[in-house]
């Protein structure tokens, strides 16, 4: 029985942001739950994604894990430990067992430091080694991601998407990390080389024993990554379970549509069938205003097609998740 | 050329000069295609491979800095008919010195004029374009609805402002936004994305142009609005047969809305033919690229059978120093011992394999 690693208990993160100079003493603060009671765990040598569209706090949850947000409430257990209110002097320590491999890496790598300069300053940086050792770390390092040693003098410029990725995996894995949160890792590049950088990651999963949270918005990437599926809305997490399960037996409304808009892109005949099922309309969701009741009623074809039932909209009474069986939980009161 | 041919290009060459390395990025090198008029094209490939630079080329965009083309690209509608590169190489020199250029002097004042005027009754009117980034493309600081009505007054017959304005509407509620009165008077920060790319749309539809180029319609876009943007162009081709180039990555996109698909590697296409034959796994001789690129998909089926993902092994072709052979030689994994010594030394043309399929590999002539 593999242990928990990481579980995460109705955990919260708000950001507040104010209208106009006074407002703070107006009384007028505004906030948007940018995750709004989320529970999960993770298991050693597990893979959890983490789907749903942009702006529903995917990143959010990875940053605030790691705590380079505050959490505005809840709690957070890594590896047995309370790490919610944990000092900051402390945090660095906690730093070298959990890390995050950034989206955007022409953001996240230094463009005036060389290649193999970002690298001994990560390995140094919690561990005091020589200059022999650090040496003979890299070396490894560059062999686990398959790098070429040619590429330690290069810029971050000059390598490829593809390149840029394993630096910034070879970075993470430099600290000894075991936790990753991996945030978008395969967007922007190409299919190829996407597919390159997901053998990569499972690759280095079975060898190091690695745990990721792999947050993304490619559907078919996460169904074939993760072991578990978690989607998320609007800062909630309306329906999770293992990734086979989620991908062909979606019970929540909406898992259903993010699944079949992407048979949709592929041929005519499937797009018919696709619509029969979703009908309903297609607004934009607004984060500051969240409906009342289930979050997703105004855009759910099943609230639709049931006549728009109360119980749906109530204020008291947003679905919680509930069990289906077999470690499959969705958020819904009327669920396929 | 047939009289439905909309646009052909032939053998172009777009190079952009790099001082610091002395030498041509080739972006472009030898592309040969052809649109039938109400056909769809897809082309695709990864970055770098030349896609997007052909459709700037086609729409007479290369223009600044050291940028070289060649070739002809023959346009052809109801209205004109013309080589939209006509004279332009003579606004280049190339400087030479055992074999290598050493300088590229282009007068870039006269390439921008001749650009222009052989632009000027083309771009907009005859062929729109709809750009990767919706947000970006449009002007932040004009409202939606007046920067497609300034299309429409510059480009169609239509020149007063009221009737414009009702030609913009009737073309926001065709793509399908929402109370398009209410968002004639936005500015497009107040657009989702989704909607500005559909403000893009209809503003490139508005001019009934000869040929639509959509360059990555849908990158940056959610799964969900990207099915609906997909949707929307596919009834748009269905029901106006609009001529359109379709340039994207996604392969789904492609195999849905193209009626034949060019696949492009290193600036060079590889595979030229029927959508239904080149994206089937069914059907074996195609491009050993355009197999690995299939494979390489995280799609529903390959998960099934394989549970993990083939990868191409190697690198994006470097574009400065094109090696001699088959472009693909030192990622394929298709090439036998007979062959090997030719695909490493001379580069294979693309010939017809079968009626409308055209490859670019050795591995289909002997």
């Amino acid at each position: 029985m593999p242990k928990t690693i990481l579980e995460v208990t109705d955990l919260k993160k708000h950001f507040t942001y104010r209208k106009g100079l006074f407002s703070s003493f107006k009384d007028q603060q505004q906030f948007i739950p940018a995750v709004d009671g989320v529970s999960f765990y993770l298991k050693e040598n597990e893979t959890m994604g983490l789907v749903g569209e942009s702006g529903c706090g995917k990143t959010t949850i990875g940053r605030t894990v790691l705590r380079l947000e505050k959490p505005t409430s809840g709690k957070i257990l890594f590896d047995g430990r309370d790490i919610t209110r944990v000092p900051t002097d402390e945090l660095r320590q906690l730093r070298s067992h959990m890390q995050m491999i950034f989206q955007d890496l022409d953001a996240a790598l230094n463009p005036k430091m060389r290649i193999r300069d970002i690298l001994s300053e990560a390995i140094t940086v919690h561990h005091q080694i020589s200059d022999a050792e650090v040496e003979k770390r890299i070396g490894d390092l560059l062999e686990q991601v398959s790098l070429k040693k040619t590429k330690l003098s290069n810029f971050p410029h000059e390598l490829s998407g593809g390149e840029k990725r394993r630096v910034g995996v070879a970075r993470v894995l430099s600290v000894g990390a075991k936790f990753i949160v991996a945030d978008e890792p395969t967007s922007a590049l190409d299919v190829s080389i996407q597919a390159q950088v997901v053998n990569l990651l499972r690759d280095l999963q079975k060898s190091l024993g690695l745990s990721y949270l792999f947050i993304s918005h490619d559907l078919r990437v996460v169904e074939l990554i993760s072991h578990k599926v978690a989607v998320m809305y609007l800062g909630k997490i309306v329906e999770i379970g293992l990734s086979d399960r989620i991908a062909n037996r979606a019970s929540h409304p909406y898992t259903h549509i993010l699944w079949s808009s992407l048979v949709e892109k592929q041929s005519r005949e499937a797009s018919q069938k696709a619509r029969s099922v979703q009908a309903g309309q297609w607004g934009v969701f607004d984060f500051e205003r969240p409906a009342a009741g289930c979050r997703f009623a105004p855009r759910c074809p099943v609230y639709e097609s049931k006549g728009k039932p109360e119980i749906c909209v109530a204020p008291s009474t947003e679905p919680q998740l509930k069990d289906i069986g077999d470690a499959h939980q969705v958020a819904c009161h009327f669920p396929l | 050329m047939t009289t439905a041919t909309v646009l052909k290009i032939e053998d172009l060459r777009t190079y952009f000069y790099s001082r610091s390395k002395q030498a041509f990025i080739r972006s472009v090198d030898g592309v040969s295609l052809e649109i039938e008029k109400g056909e769809a094209l897809g082309v695709v490939g990864e970055s770098g491979s030349g896609k997007s630079i052909t459709a700037l080329s086609v729409m007479g965009l290369i223009s600044a800095g050291p940028g070289v083309i060649s070739g002809k690209i023959g346009f052809r509608s109801d209205r004109i008919r013309k080589n939209l590169l006509q004279d332009l190489e003579d606004f280049v020199k190339l400087t030479t010195r055992d074999g290598k250029i050493m300088e590229v002097s282009k007068d870039v004042v006269g390439w921008g004029q001749n650009t222009e005027r052989a632009m000027k009754k083309v771009r907009g009117k005859e062929i729109a374009m709809i750009f990767q980034n919706p947000k970006s493309s449009l002007n932040p600081f004009t409202l939606v609805g007046k920067q497609i009505t300034e299309a429409i007054r510059l480009h169609t017959s239509i020149k007063t402002e009221p009737e414009a304005k009702d030609r913009a509407l009737t073309w926001l509620d065709r793509v399908k936004i929402d109370s398009p009165r209410l968002r004639f008077d936005n500015y497009p920060y107040g657009l989702s994305g989704g909607m500005c790319q559909r403000a893009m749309i209809a503003m490139a539809l508005a001019c009934e142009p000869s040929l639509l180029i959509a360059d990555e319609p849908t990158t940056g876009l959610d799964a969900t609005i990207q099915s609906k943007i997909v949707d929307l162009l596919a009834e748009l081709k269905s029901e106006l047969g609009v001529t359109t180039m379709l340039i994207s990555h996604d392969i789904s996109i492609i195999s849905r809305l193209s009626d034949r698909v060019a696949v492009m590697y290193g600036g060079t296409v590889c595979d030229y033919g029927p959508t239904k034959e080149i994206l089937s796994t069914g059907f074996e001789s195609k491009h050993p690229y355009t197999s690995a690129l299939l494979a390489s998909i995280p799609s529903a089926q390959n998960i099934k059978e394989k549970g993990y993902l083939q990868a191409i092994e190697g690198e994006v072709l470097d574009t400065i120093n094109v090696p001699a052979g088959c472009r693909f030689y030192s990622r394929c994994n298709r090439v036998t011992e007979k062959i090997r010594e030719r695909c490493a030394r001379h580069e294979p043309d693309l010939r017809e394999i079968r009626s409308g399929h055209k490859v670019r590999c050795w591995l289909y002539f002997d």
